[in-house]
């Protein structure tokens, strides 16, 4: 289970996040939607501290530390514990696409070749990229590349993956093929958090749904109640502008 | 009166004058290992940004690149004699200077020239590397220097490959400034052939021959090595 208490970001005079709340439960999915420049992206990548909150308390399955004590140690020991899947995929260019996968289990946890080779495998399959595995990244589609990327964030065995706009610089015929892995992942009841554009997407696989603005969870709730019977004005507004669901005054 | 070019005497001298390769290789070899060491440091200084480091490299990489190397050889020169000299004073010690040979006080110079050019050649190199692959390092818990190691080096290497290696046969060139402070590397025993006889174009031919063999084969080793490393590409991206 993910618990964030009172997380505060502030980048110079700008303040991201204005104390954020929001629970993950052990195998459930939760999408954050929102607007760009809601704070959802560093949200996220406050979880995993590639950002340092100024303040509140993340817990992370056994670990929980207050944004006052984050150090080295704790940044080693939240990373061990999440995964994260960028937008722009962020392959390890110097090496293949089963390289990709191997790389952290060898380094970071320690598995010899050999276990790393067969965890590897096993996953390079389950995202059906198992013909492409001695690809560079250079050789593969945005397609191809994000569903690498999946495998690799699912072979660290992590607490929970997080998934930053895993599809928004995708080519359009290309996003499928990623929503799908991704779902087939959800379905396996593997605990994520996603931050994502893709509406109908967040409706099919989410157990919840939280809208963002201004740095704040403003609602949060099944996608029926959300997408359904949306409670704040603003989060009626924002589904309405996305969802196309104009009101035409002429 | 003499032959006014001679054949006999430049062919007759070309043994003595490769006894200076050797030199000649050693300090850039020397030179460019502990260039790279210094630019390397000087690089992580400027990257993250270090305090006092990151302004003492700007100032050192200045310094070195708006001074001609022939005045930074003499600065050495006369330098570290000084330096010896002073902690001879300060502590009582007894080191003698002269026991130091003008080959060391040459590695020292062309060390620290080499360093301050390849800082810029390898923070560039280093930044050539995407971001976002060294927060995906991060993200799956690799520390900086394990992403450093396995993920950005290699890449730097790959990147930075051409502008290292021309900047090694530029080195090994450069080294012909050595024989102000009389090592006897190429150009030192040229000038020492020549002098002897007073035959002084036939010497320097030699010497000018011999620079343009050894950087035609370093050209020819840099090219194989570039195109094994573009092997990947022909195959289309696929690990050979």
């Amino acid at each position: 289970m993910i618990e964030i208490k009172g997380i505060k970001k502030r980048f110079r005079n700008n303040e991201v996040l204005k104390g954020v709340d929001l629970t993950v439960e052990e195998g459930q999915t939760v999408s954050l939607i929102g607007s760009s420049g809601s704070g959802k992206s560093t949200l996220l990548r406050c979880i995993n501290l590639l950002e340092t909150p100024d303040e509140g308390k993340i817990s992370i399955a056994d670990l929980s530390f207050d944004a006052k004590e984050i150090n080295r140690n704790v940044r080693a020991k939240a990373r061990r514990r999440t995964a994260m899947v960028f937008q722009n995929f962020g392959l390890f260019e110097n090496k293949t696409a089963l390289e990709n996968i191997m790389e952290a289990l060898i380094v970071v946890q320690k598995k010899t070749p050999a276990e790393a080779l067969e965890i590897g495998l096993d996953y390079i399959e389950r995202v059906g990229m198992e013909d492409h595995r001695n690809h560079y990244p250079q050789a593969l589609s945005g397609g191809q590349k994000q569903r690498i990327a999946i495998a690799r964030a699912l072979a660290l065995d992590p607490k929970i993956i997080l998934f930053d706009e895993p599809t928004s610089a995708l080519d359009p015929e290309l996003v499928q093929e990623v929503l799908n892995v991704i779902k087939k992942v959800s379905n396996e009841r593997t605990t994520m958090l996603i931050v994502t554009h893709e509406m109908d997407f967040a409706r099919d696989i989410s157990d919840k749904v939280a809208f963002m603005s201004e740095g704040q969870i403003l609602e949060i709730g099944t996608p029926q109640e959300l997408f359904g019977n949306p409670k704040e004005e603003r989060t009626r507004q924002f589904l309405d502008r996305y969802l196309q669901r104009f009101t035409y005054v002429i | 009166m003499g032959k006014i070019f001679d054949f006999e005497f430049m062919i007759s001298i070309i043994p003595d004058i490769i006894k200076g390769i050797p030199y000649t290789i050693e300090i850039a070899v020397f030179a460019f290992v502990i260039g790279i060491g210094l630019g390397f440091i000087g690089a992580l200084a400027k990257i993250y940004n270090v305090p006092v480091l990151k302004q003492l490299t700007n100032i050192y990489v200045s310094f070195v690149r708006g001074t001609p190397l022939i005045v930074q050889i003499m600065l050495i020169y006369y330098a570290i004699p000084i330096f010896v000299r002073l902690i001879n004073q300060r502590f009582g010690t007894d080191w003698d200077i002269s026991w130091i040979p003008a080959l060391v006080f040459m590695l020292v110079a062309y060390s620290l020239n080499a360093g301050a050019y390849l800082t810029e050649s390898i923070r560039a190199s280093l930044q050539a590397v995407s971001k976002i692959q060294i927060e995906a390092a991060y993200s799956v818990g690799m520390t900086t220097w394990q992403a450093m190691r396995r993920i950005v080096i290699p890449q730097a290497i790959k990147v930075g490959l051409p502008v290292f290696a021309n900047f090694f046969i530029g080195l090994l060139k450069d080294t012909s400034l050595a024989f102000t402070a009389a090592v006897p590397e190429i150009m030192g025993q040229a000038k020492i052939q020549a002098g002897r006889a007073s035959r002084f174009f036939e010497a320097y031919i030699d010497a000018a021959l011999i620079y343009w063999v050894i950087c035609i084969i370093l050209e020819r080793v840099v090219a194989y090595v570039e195109k094994r490393q573009h092997l990947t590409e022909k195959t289309g991206g696929v690990k050979a």
